[in-house]
């Protein structure tokens, strides 16, 4: 093999003469390549290309003989080959060289404004158009499931119930702990000024009960199961294992989506309460350390601010993100379509879509409460 | 061309403390069409996944264009990853890129061409297996066949000497199977790669093996080797017999 040199170029007035020799292939294509592209222009009206000591030519090596046809078409000159080994008419004949045309850069071209507009007017009615399936199958899933208890796959459920809820304990704790420890500690700082340090007890409690607490919860929720959930029923549209269990007789929203939103359901809730519990410890270590409160006066002073009302405004408030959060995270698993990259994007957008969901909804709540209980 | 291009000397694989098979030793040779088959589940593809390195043998050495495969000595290990391209059983395409960017990916990655030549490469892979003209759509929107062959022009994207196929014609209407076997034995000519296929097809087996081995379940060895065609009418093994005239084992 003489791998070097491949190409020698004898350049006259009136023609231009190149002989290439050795292996063409990817390793010596590329020095071939750049040569041919710093022959001086313009080139003479008769280019001849001997072939002759060619030993080996394969794919790589064929641009070499496409980009010589290409310059001498672009620059009218007459082009002949000589000697062309056998083997090499062999490769050329098989890979077709010459109907290769004259380009081959893309030829996509970007849609216009308006058309552009139109494709992605008609990509949202489209897709409302999914979401108004989606929550109409979802409804008429759980009310069959009122009439047909027994049809909920209840060991799903119960794996659903662990991992959304018992696994999230310890995170939800130390999050929710170290929340009412800053709350308290900010909070200290200007009621002390006046003498009002016993009401940082009543802030810790009143904010994390009504507020924070359920959205805290939603926020960690939504994190750890709602892209789990986007992920899993993705990766299974992928693998065709969503169309498996609808050719098998079953409902993919009974089968994979029921469980989910009735474990997150029963479980957020629950979390939030732990949450609250973790928070208001969180603000007596504050209180207790750093503001000569006792401890019996820090939580006396939390149980007279509290309401049953606001405890249970809380939880209400909870169920409801516990089910966004579900259905949003099945839904966003649901649109996958294509491969892992489409599931990466579910996911993503599962998480973002709730979290706005659920800032969205606790505001329209505030809101509603403020009329309703003024 | 005979001498060997891949040696597997006491080869013993296996998950998790259970072996699949012990002790394989095999030679395959440099431009021959060398095919790996067995029953389902006998490690076959396990056995394509330990030539090409993605598993560790428990025990015995493979050797690929005379260098030791050990995915622990890293430069040696990529300078064997230079010269073998893969074919995964589905394709293994990239869901993200269309199909002239998978193909595009490797040469751009270990070549000095531009962007034009790769173009142009890249429309000659896709041309070499029937694919011209759908650089620009991705994997999703193809059939089964199609996506093999596009993987197949993705493993052969950087010619390389030697080329391992997993199930090339599973899955494939006859006239895309008999296909893809001259596709593989005119790359086989043109090229002169070496190629280790795992397949099941009677057909695809008689058109291109040069030689075959069989890998047996039960005694987790090589049970024979050679000539498909001999192997067939002489083979002293009845299961071998009956894999090559496609009965079932009860007539046996």
């Amino acid at each position: 093999m003489t791998d070097s040199p491949t190409l020698t170029v004898d350049l006259r007035s009136d023609s231009l003469g190149l002989a290439l020799r050795g292996a063409l292939n990817l390793h010596t294509t590329p020095a071939i390549l750049n040569r041919l592209a710093k022959l001086p222009l313009p080139l003479p009206g008769r280019i001849s290309v001997d072939m002759g000591g060619v030993e080996r030519m394969d794919d790589c090596g064929a641009l070499v003989m496409i980009r010589l046809q290409r310059m001498a078409r672009e620059h009218d000159s007459a082009i002949t080959w000589q000697n062309i080994p056998e083997h090499v008419q062999e490769v050329a004949r098989f890979l077709r060289l010459e109907s290769l045309p004259e380009t081959t850069r893309s030829t996509k071209t970007k849609p216009g404004f308006l058309a552009r507009f139109g494709m992605k007017t008609l990509h949202v009615t489209d897709q409302a158009g999914n979401h108004v399936a989606f929550v109409g199958e979802l409804t008429v899933g759980l009310f069959s499931l009122f009439r047909h208890p027994g049809r909920l796959r209840l060991g799903d459920t119960i794996t659903y119930m662990q991992r959304v809820g018992v696994d999230a304990l310890p995170i939800v704790g130390l999050i929710s702990f170290l929340l009412g420890l800053i709350m308290a500690f900010m909070s200290a700082v200007q009621l002390q000024q006046f003498g009002a340090n016993i009401y940082v007890a009543s802030l810790v409690a009143l904010a994390m009960v009504r507020e924070l607490g359920p959205i805290m919860t939603a926020i960690i929720v939504a994190g750890r199961s709602g892209s789990a959930f986007a992920a899993e029923i993705g990766t299974m549209k992928v693998s065709e294992e969503v169309d498996a269990l609808i050719t098998m007789g079953f409902q993919p929203t009974m089968f994979l989506v029921a469980p989910k939103v009735i474990a997150s359901f029963l479980v957020v809730p629950l979390l939030a309460l732990y949450s609250n519990l973790f928070a208001i410890a969180g603000g007596l270590l504050i209180g207790v350390t750093t503001l000569n409160l006792t401890p019996h006066a820090y939580m006396l002073q939390t149980m007279n601010t509290l309401t049953i009302f606001d405890v249970n405004w809380g939880i209400f408030k909870s169920a409801i993100f516990a089910v966004l959060i579900a259905a949003i995270g099945c839904f966003k698993g649901y649109q996958v379509r294509g491969g892992a990259a489409s599931v990466g994007q579910a996911t993503t957008s599962a998480v973002v879509t709730s979290m706005f969901m659920i800032i969205l909804v606790d505001s329209i709540l505030a809101v509603i409460l403020r009329y309703w209980r003024p | 061309m005979t001498s060997p291009v891949i040696s597997v000397r006491g080869l013993t694989m296996g998950f998790g403390g259970q072996t699949l098979m012990e002790n394989l030793d095999f030679d395959i040779l440099g431009g021959e069409i060398f095919v790996i088959l067995g029953g389902s589940g006998c490690g076959k593809s396990t056995l394509l996944k330990h030539l090409v390195g993605l598993h560790k043998p428990m025990s015995g050495s493979i050797t690929i264009a005379g260098m030791r495969m050990d995915p622990g000595d890293t430069e040696t290990f990529h300078r064997i990853l230079a010269c073998i391209g893969v074919m995964y059983q589905g394709g293994a395409l990239f869901s993200s890129m269309t199909l002239g960017e998978n193909v595009a990916l490797p040469i751009a990655e270990y070549s000095d061409l531009d962007q034009g030549d790769i173009a142009d490469l890249v429309r000659l892979k896709l041309r070499q297996v029937g694919l011209e003209g759908f650089e620009h759509h991705l994997p999703e929107e193809l059939s089964g066949g199609m996506k093999k062959r596009a993987a197949i022009a993705r493993a052969l994207a950087l010619n390389p000497g030697i080329l391992f196929l997993d199930e090339p014609s599973a899955g494939l209407d006859p006239i895309s199977s008999a296909e893809l076997d001259a596709l593989i034995l005119r790359l086989n000519r043109t090229l002169g790669a070496t190629f280790v296929v795992v397949t099941h097809e009677l057909s695809s087996i008689f058109t291109i093996a040069g030689r075959v081995i069989m890998l047996d379940k039960k005694s987790k060895s090589i049970i024979a080797e050679g000539d498909p065609r001999v192997l067939r009418d002489t083979s002293p093994h009845p299961f071998v017999r009956q894999f090559f005239n496609r009965r079932p084992e009860m007539e046996a």
